[in-house]
């Protein structure tokens, strides 16, 4: 069944709209299908590889705008993750959302160096999804003033857009560490680094879903996926959390230890 | 007076270490290591917060953006926490910044994470001197030469 | 399920307002309200980003501060007044001053958020009318 026959499913079991891409001059652009255009909605073979939007983002907007529609939503592996990590953050209520998965293609993957570039429901038809490296190992090869040097000259071309946080599908902060006067300088560029950068990795730790959005957003080109996926890499190895899984709520947000005996603590 | 002019020398040594310690376990540590008189070098700046789980890793990041060599928090032991369970969030987010510090090329010996009880003057006074001398090997923390650009920087844009 | 009228959510394609750059951006339209913006990824010249300015664009939008009518400071109290009078108070004292200092004594400023047309009447205005070169604009980035 097409997406867009699962999609006119939604809309006769009574939900409000379908969000998805439209196609306009050649270009995806997100949309809420309704029962007046749902004929347009385009098939997912259609929408170009290079033109993803944070539609859990989207999501979250309009099921708080209408506090009692119901939403399906036309997701990928990396959309449908962070609608999960956004739920254990009580950003979106899943009782009110249909999910219609599908899966990248196989290009696209390779791009996003993503290891599950489909959603659940399709986990049993995908190959097994192997070992992806986002330049973490390339980095982690140099000396330790090498490092630094690498990242401070990365961070040094940053133009303080926020793109990073603005696209960001699990920044939903009222208020922001990076706009915090004490933290970070206001008027400078670039704004004080390695902070600025840091302290968005720290508070990506636990909740990064990988989508890389970030990466593709920034006009500076950092490599932000790298810092992001080694801050997830730390949080998977010490502390067993996979954001976007289902289940447990990240151990960064709760208290108590989750992981390891109190006597490993203790040394 | 041969011993007063040494510490006197330690303070002249430009480490710097901001120690965050817990109030219920470390700083009366501390305060037990100043009573029983133990001598430890000066350069540690010390910040009372009421559980080592409130450090937030942002106030770790502006230690160090803020001329930090070196960072060190302290708090009560595994299961004697004040707030019962306060120091496991300690110790998680240690492993996080610590990990992604190693990840941008600061040495991760400079940050250090310390169970302090409040009978444990000696360990306290142990612990800042053994830190003061892995730091001061290390020298100067490898962000002194960015603050001095990012002011030569700021001193451009105001000229304009 | 509520009422239908109501559920509208739509990206509307459009330029930047900002600067002469013009990088693509979707506004986020939300029942007839703007929400939101996101850069538009298929676009030739951003390719997918902003910058600080386009990306808190839509909080000019609904600014209370900005200027949609005539203002007059009449000493130091400030009215409105039609876009006519404003307009005729302009003519009466660019005649005046290029009259009495000459063509350098007048300078012109426009925006680069008029359409490329407008900005060529307005600089084709200040050389043949006025004859002056004093004419700039906004987006020096």
């Amino acid at each position: 069944m097409s997406v867009k026959e699962e999609a006119k499913n939604l809309l006769g079991k009574g939900m409000d709209g379908v969000l998805f891409y439209q196609m306009k001059d050649g270009s995806a652009i997100p949309h809420l299908f309704t029962s007046k255009d749902i004929d347009e909605m385009p098939d997912v073979r259609e929408i170009p590889d290079s033109e993803r939007y944070p539609l859990s983002d989207i999501l979250s907007k309009l099921l708080m705008r209408f506090s009692s529609a119901k939403f399906g939503i036309v997701a990928r592996g990396c959309d449908e993750r962070a609608i999960i990590e956004l739920e254990k953050h009580q950003q979106i209520d899943t009782s009110r959302v249909s999910l219609i998965g599908f899966a990248c293609s196989p290009e696209l993957a390779k791009i996003c160096s993503c290891s599950k570039p489909y959603t659940e429901s399709l986990a049993d038809e995908m190959n097994e999804a192997q070992e992806i490296s986002r330049g973490i190992e390339s980095v982690e090869r140099m000396s330790t003033p090498a490092r630094l040097g690498f990242w401070l000259s990365n961070f040094s071309v940053c133009v303080k857009c926020m793109g990073c946080r603005n696209i960001c599908p699990l920044c939903f902060c009222k208020e922001c560490s990076l706009q915090d006067e004490d933290l970070v300088e206001s008027g400078v560029l670039p704004p004080s680094i390695p902070t600025f950068h840091l302290l968005r990795a720290i508070d990506m730790a636990g909740r990064c879903v990988m989508c890389g959005l970030c990466e593709e957003a920034c006009p500076a080109g950092i490599p932000l996926r790298t810092l992001y996926g080694k801050v997830s890499e730390i949080v998977r190895e010490e502390l067993g959390y996979v954001p976007g899984t289902r289940g447990v709520k990240s151990p960064l947000e709760e208290l108590g230890s989750s992981v390891g005996s109190d006597d490993d603590l203790k040394s | 007076m041969a011993s007063d002019e040494n510490v006197l020398l330690q303070d002249l040594t430009p480490i710097r270490i901001v120690a965050f310690l817990c109030n219920w376990c470390s700083y009366a540590g501390a305060d037990l290591a100043g009573v029983s008189r133990l001598s430890y070098p000066a350069n540690v700046v010390t910040i009372r917060v009421m559980c080592s789980g409130t450090v937030s890793p942002y106030h770790v990041l502006k230690a160090f953006q803020s001329g930090a060599d070196g960072v060190l928090i302290t708090g009560c032991h595994i299961g004697d926490c004040h707030y019962l369970k306060g120091n496991y969030m300690t110790y998680k987010r240690f492993q996080v910044i610590q990990g992604l510090l190693q990840f941008v090329g600061i040495e991760p010996e400079r940050f250090r994470l310390e169970w302090i009880s409040a009978s444990e003057g000696e360990k306290f006074a142990e612990t800042v001197r053994d830190f003061t001398e892995e730091v001061g090997k290390l020298g100067e923390s490898p962000l002194a030469d960015e603050r001095e650009a990012a002011k030569s920087r700021e001193a451009l844009m105001r000229r304009f | 399920m509520i009422d239908e009228e109501m559920v509208d959510y739509r990206t509307v394609p459009t330029v930047c307002p900002y600067c002469g750059a013009g990088c693509g951006m979707l506004l986020e339209v939300c029942s007839g309200e703007v929400i939101g913006v996101l850069p538009m990824k298929g676009h030739p010249s951003s390719k997918g980003s902003l910058c600080a300015k386009g990306w808190s664009s839509p909080e000019f939008l609904k600014s209370s501060n900005r200027l949609a009518k005539a203002i007059l400071r009449e000493e130091g109290e400030e009215k409105e007044v039609s876009l006519e009078s404003a307009l005729g108070l302009v003519v009466e004292n660019l005649n005046r001053v290029l009259e009495k200092y000459g063509p350098e004594a007048v300078g012109f400023i426009s925006s680069a958020r008029c359409t490329n047309e407008e900005n060529y009447l307005l600089e084709k205005f200040a050389r043949t009318f006025a004859k002056t070169n004093n004419i700039d604009h906004c987006a020096r980035l």
